[in-house]
């Protein structure tokens, strides 16, 4: 077998490369398509479909309007990246024959997911964009409204963190003694060649689209499909980015995800310039804080985002289905709430869209975004250093057969 | 090299594989052996890196066995 296939899809890849290559793709996205790198919406989408499924007229309401319905998911570039991450993630977990239904031993698992994909959903619209919208994407279009979506999910996850923590939440661990030899695993090679097939039918499917004018269906599938072997590849977690900090101090997805949007807000600037682009900026209003915090708390419930979620399904650990059908079940009553029970008039209406790059002109723009991404990267770096699991920030010379032994 | 405890975290997602393992290394005596079964591809990186950041140490190289991974940590 060639080194270039066992390094490039044989291997995990560094968290940073992925993030890297995603900002830059992402920034080349929004150059072809003018839309952001984003699922959520579609999800919101998704549940809008399914009701019309069940005879409800959704064409009233406003926040349907506001997100548009043309179409079906297989004809709106939104539907693509979806269905395009999906495809590629799954791509390259058959091809390492990596596909197994993972079962929580836990029945709570099931609960805490399906409860916190709805609080997820629910938060991520309601601040108009999950992680990638209002995080990943949404920094990097100097949108303001995404500073305050970090800083509340930040809050969020923390909070989130102290609930996981708690005995009744996490449950007990199946611990024995002495030594357990498993069984030795069959190494049966079905899945990389199930793998090569969908990966060939799937390149074909994007060459259909170009063939036959859908060209910018032809890049979604395409990019999205990228996006699902980046995140993949690189086990790209934004929850554990946020929330990793708060338990054991873990800090690399925090670095490379805020690596991979320094690098994707340069690349986004110079797209934005060179094309005479206008950015996608979204409100920023209490609405934006509120959801945040309930985004953060609910990706931590269910133990995964809208992103993170997709490709752990592919990789066969189903608790992240009522996750999924969680996130849209979310995403659907706060589409619902929106007009009908007055969100908009109480959180929304007061708030404005404010773009960093004409408050205060692209340098500065850019200058402030690079600051305080490597503000977040300095705190990130100590979290890492200092803060150890149950130990918290107290002790930061804590040592292997410290005081913890006393017992 | 036979281990103390052995725990199944076969099913888990993150973060509870590296919560379990950090908890039960905790209580363990020093020195002692906990074989750690896990199966979510995360894990395979998250634990070892975490365990070690610690102050644990691998008793042997990671395994891979199929799709699950087996570490050896010594507490």
């Amino acid at each position: 077998m060639s080194g270039f296939y066992k390094k490039w899809v044989l291997s995990y890849w560094s968290p940073y490369m992925a993030m890297a290559l995603a900002g830059i793709l992402s920034a080349a996205y929004f150059g072809i398509t003018k839309t952001v790198w984003a699922v959520t919406g579609e999800f919101t989408r998704l549940g809008g479909h399914i009701l019309e499924l069940f005879g409800t007229d959704i064409s009233d309401w406003s926040y349907y309007q506001l997100i548009g319905m043309k179409g079906t998911t297989w004809t709106r570039t939104d539907g693509w990246i979806v269905w395009g991450m999906f495809a590629g993630a799954l791509i390259m977990i058959l091809l390492n024959n990596n596909f197994k239904i993972r079962v929580p031993r836990q029945k709570r698992r099931w609960v805490q997911g399906f409860a916190g994909g709805i609080v997820a959903g629910f938060g991520a619209r309601l601040a108009l964009g999950c992680n990638l919208a209002a995080f990943f994407t949404g920094v990097p279009q100097f949108s303001l409204h995404s500073w305050i979506f970090m800083l509340a999910t930040g809050i969020g996850t923390y909070a989130g963190a102290k609930l996981i923590s708690a005995r009744w939440w996490k449950g007990k661990p199946l611990l024995t003694k002495g030594s357990v030899t498993p069984l030795r695993a069959r190494s049966r090679k079905v899945q990389p060649v199930v793998g090569i097939v969908a990966a060939v039918a799937y390149g074909a499917l994007i060459v259909y689209f170009f063939v036959t004018g859908h060209r910018m269906l032809g890049v979604a599938a395409l990019f999205g499909a990228l996006f699902g072997i980046l995140i993949e590849r690189g086990q790209i977690c934004f929850t554990s980015a946020f929330r990793d900090l708060w338990i054991s101090g873990r800090a690399t997805m925090t670095k490379a995800i805020l690596v991979g949007m320094a690098i994707s807000s340069v690349a986004t600037l110079i797209v934005i310039e060179t094309y005479g682009l206008d950015p996608v900026t979204k409100m920023a209003a209490p609405s934006t804080f509120v959801g945040g915090l309930l985004f953060g708390v609910g990706i931590v419930m269910a133990a995964g985002c809208e992103t993170g979620m997709m490709y752990r399904l592919m990789e066969g650990q189903i608790v992240f289905l009522p996750v999924f059908v969680g996130n849209i079940v979310g995403a659907t009553a706060l589409a619902y709430a929106w007009d009908h029970m007055g969100v908009y008039d109480a959180l929304v209406a007061s708030g404005a869209k404010i773009n960093l790059l004409t408050e205060i002109g692209p340098g500065f723009a850019l200058f402030a975004t690079l600051f305080v991404l490597a503000a977040a990267f300095a705190v990130a770096v100590y979290m890492q250093k200092n803060y150890r699991f149950g130990e918290g920030l107290g002790r930061p010379d804590f040592k292997k057969g410290g005081m913890k032994r006393v017992r | 090299m036979s281990a103390d405890y052995t725990l199944d975290i076969r099913g888990e997602s993150c973060p509870y594989p590296v919560i379990y393992t950090l908890e039960t290394l905790k209580d363990m005596s020093r020195g002692q052996l906990l074989q750690v079964i896990v199966d979510c591809p995360a894990a395979y990186r998250n634990v070892p890196e975490e365990v070690v950041k610690h102050g644990y140490e691998l008793a042997r190289e990671p395994e891979k066995n199929g799709r699950d991974m087996i570490f050896l940590i010594k507490a």
